[in-house]
């Protein structure tokens, strides 16, 4: 951005004093070959990452202590990731994560959907008073009910379940139930009327006309449940304690602290973290971009 | 008007609502149908909570034990003895290396990216790819990236500096802390400026560029005060965040160099879950809020009070 406003009033004059025919056209290519080369610069700063550690898994440990981490792998080798998947319980972790990450994301989904409708388009007694309720907790940072919440699953003898991982998100969250709602209130109240005036049932009404119309801000809540639940580390880290119900990002910051330097199992077991992120992200590109900017602004 | 027909008014409405009323009975149950799940999640994970811990933090509990009231001392004791200012100064040091950086590269990107030059849409799509990048795997790969011997010192190597041992030095470990998390977060919100820049009818471009307003007066005068609701988002939406840092603190360097990055949330976990002082972090929280939440408070404050100045 700055080098651009900066660039601009240098390259005027260079296409000024050079050509009388096209006056502008110099210090155009110019702030085009600006504007890629920053274009470029931006996409390695974003990929590199990814791209490096992706070559880093199938190469041996030496290899990625000896070579440059920008050479993709000469004999790309399986070793790492058979080793992750049989030695250790990467298989189940990942098993465990996508069984979890399914059920947050399923019932937090439906269950906010069903909260942002009632809210939005039903009358009942005590709308208002609850409906600022949950506007209030949609205040509350993770970290203050981390505590209590544990102490509160420990006594229900909920620590070390599956259900201790998902339960807290999985009946629905404010933050969702809020953004549904906003998006139901701009769905015309006279069609649910006539749909009511027609006998439609509440439920028939939602599942036929708001859900078909809300297409756009479900799949919204849906990416945000499940990128949350896929990367969740707090919670599950002190929940579970078992090796067997360990989700990937607490396998992997396990394996991290036990395997230090060991860069090609670490790594590899961070790609396995990471692939599907990629995956869900390289399918649903647009969706994820615009629905991420309706979160936001609109609110 | 008679009293008569005052009657009949209040005579029919009573009719058509003794008519509906087996309906409107039957609607108002589907309703609390339809909210009972998502209340009783929020009841039970977020309201009960945040009261749950505000008693907690009285007190002094292992889970085993039975429970003693202590009062407030827990208040203090955790700063006198648990290095609690200690880590909020870290913490705020972390947000304070990351919001400006995060906040302006958002922005750098929106503005450089608000075209439809071929190529554009691609990079905008890249540049949200890390917000889906799981924190803990993207702080091995940092971890590697930042080693002694790794791709950053390389290329350091190469230009003739040594460079440090970035997590296990003092004064490098949060910034490089910082640094992961502006290249998780920037892209992301970079949409909403994005959004926001959408939003600026071009018509006052015109108008500005007529008057003979440079660019730079443009950006100055259109597009940051229209930008407002965009970055009071980003930045509170960053800012309550950035105030509970966990994940990659705890992979990249738990807490060390020495107490360097010993953030608060990291200093919560020890003392609840390693501890298992649960009065005492429960107490770290209760400050943690109140500190959060006054933050935001003053955002909105100063956000307001700044547009409707604007406007008047």
């Amino acid at each position: 951005m700055a080098s651009i406003a900066s660039v601009k009033p240098a390259s005027a004059s260079v296409s000024r004093a050079s050509t009388t025919t096209s006056p502008s056209s110099l210090g155009k290519g110019i702030r085009l070959a600006v504007f890629y080369l920053l274009l470029l610069v931006i996409l390695l700063v974003f990929i590199t990452p990814y791209l490096f550690s992706a070559f880093a898994a199938f190469k041996t440990l030496p290899d990625i202590l000896a070579q440059s981490p920008a050479r993709p792998p000469m004999h790309p080798t399986l070793e790492n990731f058979k080793t992750i998947f049989t030695q250790y319980d990467f298989g189940r972790y990942l098993l465990n994560t996508l069984l979890v990450t399914i059920i947050l994301t399923t019932g937090q989904v439906l269950f906010s959907m069903l909260g942002a409708f009632a809210f939005a388009r039903m009358d009942f007694p005590g709308r208002e008073g609850l409906f600022w309720m949950y506007l209030a907790t949609l205040m509350v940072p993770n970290v203050v009910t981390l505590v209590p919440l544990y102490v509160m699953f420990a006594h229900s003898g909920l620590l070390n379940t599956y259900w201790a991982i998902f339960l807290p998100y999985v009946l629905g969250v404010p933050a969702s139930v809020f953004l549904m709602r906003q998006y139901f209130m701009t769905i015309p109240k006279e069609v649910m009327e006539a749909a009511r005036l027609d006998g439609c049932s509440e439920s028939r009404i939602l599942w036929r006309i708001v859900v078909p119309i809300s297409r756009p801000i479900i799949i919204t809540a849906t990416l945000l449940a499940v990128v949350f639940g896929w990367n969740n580390f707090l919670w599950p880290l002190i929940v579970t304690n078992s090796n067997s119900l360990q989700v990937l990002s607490v396998a992997t910051a396990n394996f991290n602290s036990n395997f230090g330097v060991q860069w090609n199992l670490i790594l590899a077991a961070s790609l396995v973290a990471l692939i599907p992120m990629v995956i869900l992200f390289a399918i649903f590109q647009k969706h994820i971009v615009r629905s991420i900017s309706l979160t936001g602004i609109n609110r | 008007m008679s009293v008569a027909a005052a009657t009949t008014v209040i005579g029919k409405r009573r009719a058509t609502r003794v008519a509906s009323n087996p309906d409107r009975r039957r609607r108002v149950r589907t309703a609390f149908l339809f909210l009972t799940p998502s209340l009783i999640g929020v009841v039970l994970f977020l309201v009960i909570p945040v009261i749950f811990v505000m008693v907690l933090s009285l007190t002094r509990w292992n889970l085993l034990t039975p429970i003693k009231w202590v009062g407030f001392s827990n208040y203090a004791n955790i700063f006198r003895f648990d290095g609690f200012g200690h880590s909020l100064l870290v913490t705020a040091y972390y947000v304070v290396l990351n919001i400006p950086f995060q906040t302006v590269l958002a922005l750098g990107l929106a503005l450089l990216l608000n075209n439809k030059r071929t190529g554009s849409a691609f990079i905008r799509i890249i540049c949200v790819l890390p917000f889906l990048a799981t924190p803990v795997a993207m702080g091995v790969v940092w971890n590697w990236f930042f080693s002694p011997t790794g791709i950053i010192n390389q290329i350091l190597a190469h230009v003739g500096i040594t460079g440090p041992a970035w997590l296990s030095d003092q004064a490098t470990a949060m910034p490089v802390i910082a640094f992961a998390s502006i290249w998780q977060y920037a892209g992301y919100n970079m949409l909403f400026f994005l959004a926001g820049l959408q939003a600026i009818p071009l018509s006052l471009y015109e108008a500005a560029s007529i008057d003979g307003g440079t660019k730079i007066q443009q950006f100055r005068r259109v597009t940051l005060p229209l930008l407002r609701p965009a970055l009071l988002f980003v930045l509170v939406t960053t800012v309550i965040g950035s105030f509970q840092v966990f994940d990659t603190v705890y992979v990249m360097t738990a807490g060390g160099p020495g107490n360097a990055t010993k953030v608060a949330n990291l200093n919560i976990y020890n003392t609840a879950f390693a501890g298992f002082r649960i009065g005492e972090a429960s107490a770290m929280s209760v400050v943690l809020f109140l500190i959060i939440l006054v933050i935001t408070v003053a955002q909105f404050r100063y956000f307001n009070k700044r547009t409707t100045y604007e406007i008047g």
